[in-house]
C-alpha cells in the first residue's frame, strides 16, 4: 500500500469546518440512522494517503477510531489506535474481538502493480471477505467500502454518466484489475445479504490531491505524459479529501447502497494535462500498446497495457444517487484539483 | 494594347477580386457563427466544455466547413424552423445521401437559422469512437454515442437530440428507393414518450439526389466492417473524388411539433402506431416539397 507523508493538519480542520457550514441536507427522505454519542470506527489501509485523510475527517469527540495497516503510521494522532497488521491474517480478527468496531471503513487494497500479483489478489479479494465475516461475527452496525469507479471500464460504447446499475465491465479489457472488480461484488453480495448493516459502497471518480497515491496522480506526475494518438476522452476527477469527505458523510447518514461518488465536472484528458502543467506526448496506438506491454512485463513501467483504453474511452459516471441519499456535494472545484498536483 | 495584355489585367482583376472576396465571405460567416455560438442554451464548465464534452470553440470551426457547404454548395433553404420549441425535442428525419450530410445540415440550420441558436446533439454509431480523432471530432461538435442513458441525459437537460429512425436503411438505399422512407426503428418513440419530449418531424428534400447509388456490394461491405458499400456514378469511379457530392439544392423542412403520451414500455403494435404518425408526417411533407420543386439543382 502506498504511503505518504502527512503533514500538520490545519488546512484538514479548515476544511472540515467548511464543509459543516457548506453541506446541504438532503431534500427528500430522512437518513437511515445517526451517529451515536461515541462510537468505534475501524479504518483498514490507514496509513496510505487517503486513509490517513479519513482517519483525520472522521475524528473527533464523537468516534474512538481504530487503524490498521501493513505499514506503520509514524507520528499517528494520539486518538487513533495502530494495529500493524495484515488483514489477510488470523490477527485481524482479534482486533475486532478486542476493538469491538460500530463502524468499518474498508480501504485496504493493493491498487499497483509494482508486487507480486498472487499477493494483490489475495489482499484484495480474501482480505475483504475475511473482514466481512469478521464484520457479521462481532456485531458492525455501519460499512463503508470504498471501491472504484474504474469497476465500470472504459469502453467506446460508454454512455456518458454510468448509473449504479451499469455492469461491471473492466475486466473486458483490462483484466489485471478484475481483483476489484470482485471486491466490488464480494461487497454488494454482502449489502443485499445483511441488511442489518448500514453498507455503502463507494465507486469515486479519477482521485487526485497531494496526499493520495493514486494511479491517476502517478500518470498526471510524469514531466511527459503519454496519450494515445486520436484520442482525448472526457475524464472526471475528484479531489482526495472530497473523497474522505463523501466517506465521513455516508458513515454518518448510514447510507445503505451502492453509489457512484461524481467529482465537480469532466474535461478531456489533454485539458487535465495541460492544466497540470505537462506535456502530452501523443503516441500511436500499436505502438504504445508494444512498447508499454514490453516495459511492464520487464517491470521498467508500472502500469500494464489494459490500462491504455482508459486513455481511449470515457468512463464517466453520474452520482446523482449519493447527493440524493447523502446531501453531498463536492467542494473543490476542478481548479482547486489540477492545483493540488501541479508542484 | 495588345491581347496578352488584356488577358493578364483580367487575371489580375479576377484573382484580386477572388483574394479579397471569399476571405471576406469565410470571415464574415465564422464572425456570424462566433456570435450564434455564444447565444446556445448550453452550460459550460469552467474549461469551456459541457458535461457531454462538447466545446463550442472547436465546434466553430467544424461548423465554418458546414457552414459553406450550407450557403454556397447545397444552398440550403429552411421552411418553419421557429417550430422548434425551446427546451427538450427530438428532431425526426428522413435520412439519406450515403454521407450524413443530411444530419450536418439540419444541425447548420438550427445554428444559423434558429433563434435561439441551437447545438444539435447526433446520437453517433457505436464503432465512432473507435476511429482515430473521428471519436474526438464527434464528441466536441455536440454529439454522443447512440446509448439509452446519454440520449435520456441529454433530453433531461433540455438539449435537442436528432435521430434518424431508418438508419443505415435509409442512407444507404439505391437512387430508385429515393424518397421511399424505409422502416422506422421504435426507440426514439419510447424515450419520448419516458421523458415527455415533443417531436419535430423534419423533411429533407435534396439529400436523396446528393450521391446516387446504383449498387450496394454487401460482400466488399463485410469485408471492410462497413455498414453498406455503395457504388455511386462516381465512387470508386473517381477514387476519393467520388466522394464530393452533388451540389444538389436542399429543402429542409420544419414541420409542427407532435406531442405524444403513453406507456413508454407499450407492446411494439401501440408504439408502432404513433411512430406511423411521425413517418405520415414526414411523407406528406417530403410530398409536398418534392410537388413544389423544379429542378435538382436550384
Amino acid at each position: 500500500m502506498a504511503r505518504a507523508p502527512v503533514e500538520g493538519p490545519e488546512q484538514l480542520f479548515h476544511f472540515a469546518e467548511a464543509a459543516a457550514s457548506a453541506r446541504v441536507a438532503p431534500a427528500s427522505e430522512p437518513p437511515r440512522a445517526v451517529a451515536e454519542p461515541v462510537e468505534t470506527v475501524l479504518i483498514t489501509g490507514i496509513a496510505g494517503g487517503q486513509g490517513r485523510l479519513i482517519a483525520r475527517r472522521i475524528a473527533g469527540a464523537r468516534c474512538r477510531i481504530i487503524g490498521v495497516d501493513r505499514a506503520p503510521w509514524e507520528g499517528h494522532p494520539a486518538d487513533v489506535r495502530m494495529y500493524v497488521v495484515d488483514i489477510r491474517k488470523r490477527k485481524f480478527e482479534d482486533v475486532f474481538r478486542t476493538e469491538r468496531p460500530d463502524a468499518v471503513v474498508h480501504h485496504a487494497f493493493v491498487r499497483h502493480f509494482r508486487g507480486d500479483p498472487e499477493v494483490r489478489h489475495e489482499v484484495n479479494v480474501l482480505g475483504t471477505k475475511r473482514l466481512l465475516e469478521y464484520a457479521i461475527a462481532h456485531g458492525v452496525k455501519r460499512m463503508v467500502v470504498l471501491s472504484s469507479a474504474y469497476v465500470y471500464g472504459a469502453l467506446p460504447d460508454n454512455p456518458y454518466y454510468m448509473d449504479e446499475e451499469f455492469p461491471l465491465n473492466v475486466s473486458r479489457t483490462y483484466p489485471e484489475v478484475r481483483d476489484l472488480a470482485e471486491v466490488d461484488t464480494l461487497a454488494t453480495a454482502f449489502l443485499w445479504r445483511h441488511p442489518e448493516v448500514a453498507t455503502a459502497i463507494l465507486r469515486p471518480v479519477n482521485t487526485l490531491g497531494y496526499y493520495v497515491q493514486s494511479a491517476i496522480g502517478r500518470y498526471l506526475r510524469q514531466r511527459y505524459v503519454p496519450t494515445i494518438l486520436g484520442f482525448n476522452p472526457v475524464m472526471q476527477f475528484i479531489h482526495e479529501e472530497d473523497v474522505a469527505e463523501a466517506v465521513a458523510l455516508a458513515l454518518q447518514t448510514g447510507a445503505h447502497g451502492v453509489f457512484n461518488v461524481a467529482g465537480p465536472g469532466a474535461v478531456p484528458l489533454k485539458v487535465a494535462i495541460r492544466e497540470t502543467a505537462r506535456t502530452a506526448v501523443p503516441i500511436p496506438e500499436t505502438i504504445a500498446r508494444a512498447v508499454f506491454r514490453q516495459l511492464f512485463r520487464f517491470g521498467l513501467y508500472p502500469t500494464p497495457p489494459g490500462a491504455m483504453d482508459f486513455l481511449k474511452y470515457p468512463c464517466t459516471i453520474d452520482g446523482r444517487g449519493f447527493e440524493r441519499a447523502t446531501g453531498f456535494k463536492p467542494l473543490f472545484s476542478l481548479e482547486d484539483i489540477f492545483a493540488s498536483v501541479r508542484h | 494594347m495588345s491581347a496578352t495584355e488584356t488577358v493578364t489585367q483580367a487575371v489580375g482583376a479576377l484573382t484580386r477580386t477572388a483574394t479579397e472576396v471569399l476571405p471576406e465571405t469565410i470571415f464574415d460567416l465564422q464572425r456570424q457563427i462566433e456570435a450564434r455560438i455564444r447565444r446556445i442554451p448550453t452550460r459550460l464548465n469552467a474549461y469551456g466544455y459541457d458535461p457531454w464534452g462538447f466545446h463550442p470553440d472547436t465546434a466553430r470551426r467544424a461548423m465554418l466547413v458546414t457552414a459553406l457547404l450550407y450557403r454556397y454548395w447545397f444552398r440550403v433553404e429552411t421552411q418553419g424552423i421557429a417550430n422548434i420549441p425551446p427546451g427538450r425535442v427530438l428532431l425526426i428525419s428522413n435520412h439519406a445521401g450515403q454521407i450524413a450530410l443530411d444530419a450536418a445540415m439540419i444541425s447548420c440550420a438550427c445554428l444559423l437559422e434558429a433563434e435561439p441558436p441551437r447545438v444539435i446533439r447526433g446520437m453517433g454509431e457505436y464503432w465512432l469512437p473507435t476511429v482515430p480523432w473521428v471519436n474526438e471530432l464527434m464528441v466536441r461538435t455536440g454529439s454522443v454515442v447512440g446509448t439509452r442513458k446519454n440520449c435520456i441525459d441529454l433530453l433531461e437537460n433540455e438539449e435537442a437530440v436528432i435521430a434518424f429512425p431508418e438508419g443505415v436503411r435509409g442512407m444507404n438505399k439505391l437512387i430508385w428507393e429515393r424518397y421511399q422512407l424505409q422502416e422506422f426503428g421504435q426507440g426514439f418513440m419510447r424515450l419520448a414518450l419516458e421523458t415527455h419530449t415533443p417531436i419535430v418531424p423534419i423533411a429533407v428534400v435534396g439529400s436523396e439526389e446528393q450521391a446516387p447509388a446504383i449498387a450496394n456490394v454487401r460482400s466488399l461491405a463485410r469485408l471492410l466492417r462497413l455498414p453498406a458499400f455503395p457504388v455511386t456514378l462516381t465512387w470508386p469511379l473517381l477514387g476519393p473524388l467520388g466522394l464530393v457530392p452533388l451540389p444538389v439544392k436542399y429543402r429542409i423542412t420544419f414541420g409542427e411539433p407532435m406531442t405524444f403520451e403513453g406507456n413508454p414500455s407499450d407492446e411494439d403494435e401501440v408504439i408502432g402506431e404513433k411512430v406511423e404518425q411521425v413517418k405520415a408526417s414526414i411523407a406528406t411533407m417530403l410530398a409536398r416539397g418534392l410537388a413544389a420543386r423544379r429542378s435538382l439543382f436550384w
